[in-house]
């Protein structure tokens, strides 16, 4: 006898390749329904994932942007007693001329975010007042197309208020009308503002209509008395999935003011910490959803595969009596499941990855929130622009195919040790 | 090693019991034989006498209850399951009663199987199998499936197969069951003449008076025991 038995590798994918030929319609079938799932799975994920995109999006403009600056306690505190000096401003501006924020960075904003009152003749309703940039924030924010009435804010104003829609009505105000914003002031002194109504918008989002106001970023730094300090600095850029990086990168830049406890660097998952789980949990949905769909993809296979072991128990029993171990049979059986599960989660991937590039300038999913004539719906208090942009997260592809291989795997390796557990004498009785 | 120069296979004092719910089944009882390389054999028997458990025990396919089983000087029990699918590799050819051929294979590649495994140069390979179809008369039938085959084709690839890898034994389990008797006299003339020109050591199972009186020895068991053995001159 030979001292080191062969694996007959060569043998066995031979026979594998042969056996999946010869039962063309089952392996088609088997195939059919992997690639399907495959191309499903990816690219629903690469759809979510820009729905996502999109969501984190609109949510940062108009919240923290995707990396936000600010003082350590303003999260909780909510005062502007919590503020960056000015100086912070330029640090952030200096650091994203550098790479890799030269590249990655879109904008910086700034903000004065302060709790007040908002009085009329009418009566007093509690505000959030924004101290804002008028150019950055008509760049940014949606909110400046959202106007009914009147206009949004310029780079000259000095008085001026762009007030949501349900303040306005509560405080029966028009274009043109006056009312004092009334807030603590450094001094804890109550301070009171005059400004005039220039613009009124209406989001849609009954929170913003009925508190938000926007005025002057310099008029509120005088009005309170606080020169150029600001509460919040926003980061966008280009894609979300650059945010640690950007994290990392002003992190280091900003490690004096840090260091000093002056500031703190976070993504906008920590500073908006709603949107981020419900972005999660939809993930999470997404997945659960597809998984089951995959799970029973895969049982199908299991089905398919037995059934052919089932029919195939002499020509198993034949495999032993010529030489193979048991092992080797299940190997036989196990290799023509993994070429067609690993070619076939190849397949589907790049098909969805194919059908995602495809759709690279947008889906326009406006159809199905039906007659709604807005230009932009809202998911879960965020509006989304309609046109989605699959976004392909390479962690995500790559969680995917691990998952597919993964099902591909078991599902073959189950009919697999059936067939090297035959009886091989049993088997080839001839009555069978 | 050194008992392995006389014969193919001995068994000593060798038991198959097989438990059947309460009761046991004692396929074979107390079997020693010893076969020597070259010969012609033939079990018969009545049905379920343990001719087809004796070859499976030969073959290595089962393992005895009791007692010992030498092939080609390697006692069948000192081996792992892996030795034991080694040594079917090299030391013994199967032929069965029917559809023993892989159906994805064509006649050539299901001769030269066992050649495949053994890793012998595709020179050789070829070489054997042209030489063992024209012997056999089944030359220009190579690239057909067993589908496309007859009975008797079918049974010649098989012993093709078998002899091909040049074992010190076949094993050839109702042979002819499946065939007319034309076909099986042909296939017996064939067997009859790998053993007579190239010395191949054949054992069959049977029930064919044919396959019996072709034989240069035949022994009879009943009841999982041998009952007679007798060697024709
Ligand atoms: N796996 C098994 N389990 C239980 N009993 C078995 C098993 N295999 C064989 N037997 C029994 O062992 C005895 C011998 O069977 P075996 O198949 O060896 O007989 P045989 O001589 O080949 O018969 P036949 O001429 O019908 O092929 C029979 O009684 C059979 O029922
Ligand atoms: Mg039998």
């Amino acid at each position: 006898m030979r001292a080191r038995p062969s694996l007959h590798v060569g043998v066995i994918l031979m026979l594998a390749v042969r056996n999946l030929r010869r039962n063309l319609r089952r392996t088609i079938l088997t195939a059919t329904s992997f690639v399907i799932g495959g191309a499903l799975l990816t690219f629903s994920q690469t759809f979510d994932a820009g729905t996502h995109e999109q969501m984190v999006d609109s949510g940062v403009r108009t919240g923290s942007g995707h990396v936000a600056v600010e003082a350590p306690g303003f999260r909780v505190s909510r005062r502007i007693e919590d503020r960056l000096p000015g100086s912070t401003l330029q640090l952030v501006r200096a650091a994203v001329a550098s790479p890799p924020g030269a590249e990655r960075v879109t904008d910086v904003f700034y903000r004065l975010t302060v709790h007040g009152l908002a009085t009329s003749a009418t009566g007093a309703r509690p505000a959030q007042i924004l101290g804002v940039d008028p150019t950055i924030e008509a760049a940014l924010s949606p909110l400046d197309e959202q106007v009914v009435e009147g206009r949004y804010l310029e780079a000259d104003d000095r008085l001026a208020a762009y007030v949501g829609a349900g303040l306005v009505d509560a405080l029966d105000l028009r274009i043109g009308s006056r009312l004092v914003l009334m807030a603590q002031d450094t001094h804890k002194e109550v301070a009171g503002q005059l400004v005039r109504v220039v613009g009124i918008f209406r989001t849609g989002i009954g929170e913003l209509d009925e508190s938000v106001i926007h005025v002057p970023i310099a008029t509120a730094g005088e009005w309170l008395g606080i020169g150029d300090d600001v509460t919040n600095i926003g980061v966008m850029v280009d894609s979300s999935l650059a945010v640690p990086e950007i994290v990392r990168h002003l992190g280091r830049e900003l490690a004096e003011p840090i260091a000093r406890g002056e500031a703190v660097v976070m993504g906008w998952q920590e500073a908006m910490p709603a949107l981020y789980t419900m972005i999660v949990f939809d993930e999470w949905v997404g997945f659960l959803v597809l998984g089951i769909l995959f799970v029973i993809i895969g049982f199908s296979i299991i089905n398919t595969v037995l059934m052919s072991v089932l029919h195939r128990h002499r020509e198993f029993g034949v495999l032993q009596a010529l030489g193979l171990t048991p092992r080797q049979t299940s190997s036989v059986v196990l290799v023509e499941g993994l070429l067609q599960t690993v070619v076939c989660t190849f397949i589907g991937v790049g098909l969805g990855l194919a059908v995602t590039a495809a759709l690279s300038d947008g889906l326009d999913i406006s159809g199905l929130y039906g007659s709604m004539d807005i230009g932009e719906v809202e998911i879960v208090g965020v509006t989304v622009d309609p046109v989605i942009v699959p976004v392909v997260n390479p962690v995500r592809i790559l969680q995917i195919l691990g998952f597919m291989l993964f099902v591909g795997v078991v599902s073959s390796l189950y009919p697999a040790l059936r067939a090297g557990t035959i009886d091989v004498t049993e088997s080839m009785k001839f009555e069978r | 090693m050194s008992e392995s120069n006389g014969y193919a296979v001995r068994t000593a004092g060798v038991w198959k019991i097989f438990q059947q719910e309460a009761e046991e089944v004692q396929a074979v009882r107390d079997v020693s034989l010893t076969i020597g390389r070259g010969e012609f054999t033939a079990l018969a028997g009545p049905s379920g006498s343990g001719k087809t458990t004796l070859l499976n025990l030969i073959g290595g396919l089962t393992r005895p209850t009791r007692g010992e089983i030498w092939v080609a000087g390697s006692e069948l029990g000192a081996l792992s399951n892996r030795e034991l699918a080694q040594l079917r590799l090299e030391q013994v050819g199967f032929v069965f009663q029917a559809y023993n051929l892989l159906p994805v294979l064509t006649a050539l590649e299901n001769a030269e199987f066992p050649m495949l495994l053994q890793g012998v140069p595709a020179a050789e390979r070829s070489e054997r199998i042209r030489e063992l179809f024209d012997r056999t008369g089944m030359t220009g039938l190579e690239d057909r499936r067993p589908g496309k085959l007859s009975g008797g084709q079918q049974q010649r690839v098989a012993v093709v197969r078998a002899v091909a890898s040049q074992p010190a034994l076949v094993l050839a389990d109702e042979p002819t069951a499946n065939l007319d008797s034309h076909a099986s006299e042909a296939l017996l003339d064939m067997m009859a003449e790998l053993n007579r020109e190239l010395g191949v050591t054949f054992v069959f199972a049977t029930h064919d008076g044919h396959v019996m009186e072709r034989s240069r020895r035949l022994v009879r068991m009943v009841d999982g025991a041998i009952d007679s053995d007798e060697t024709r001159s």
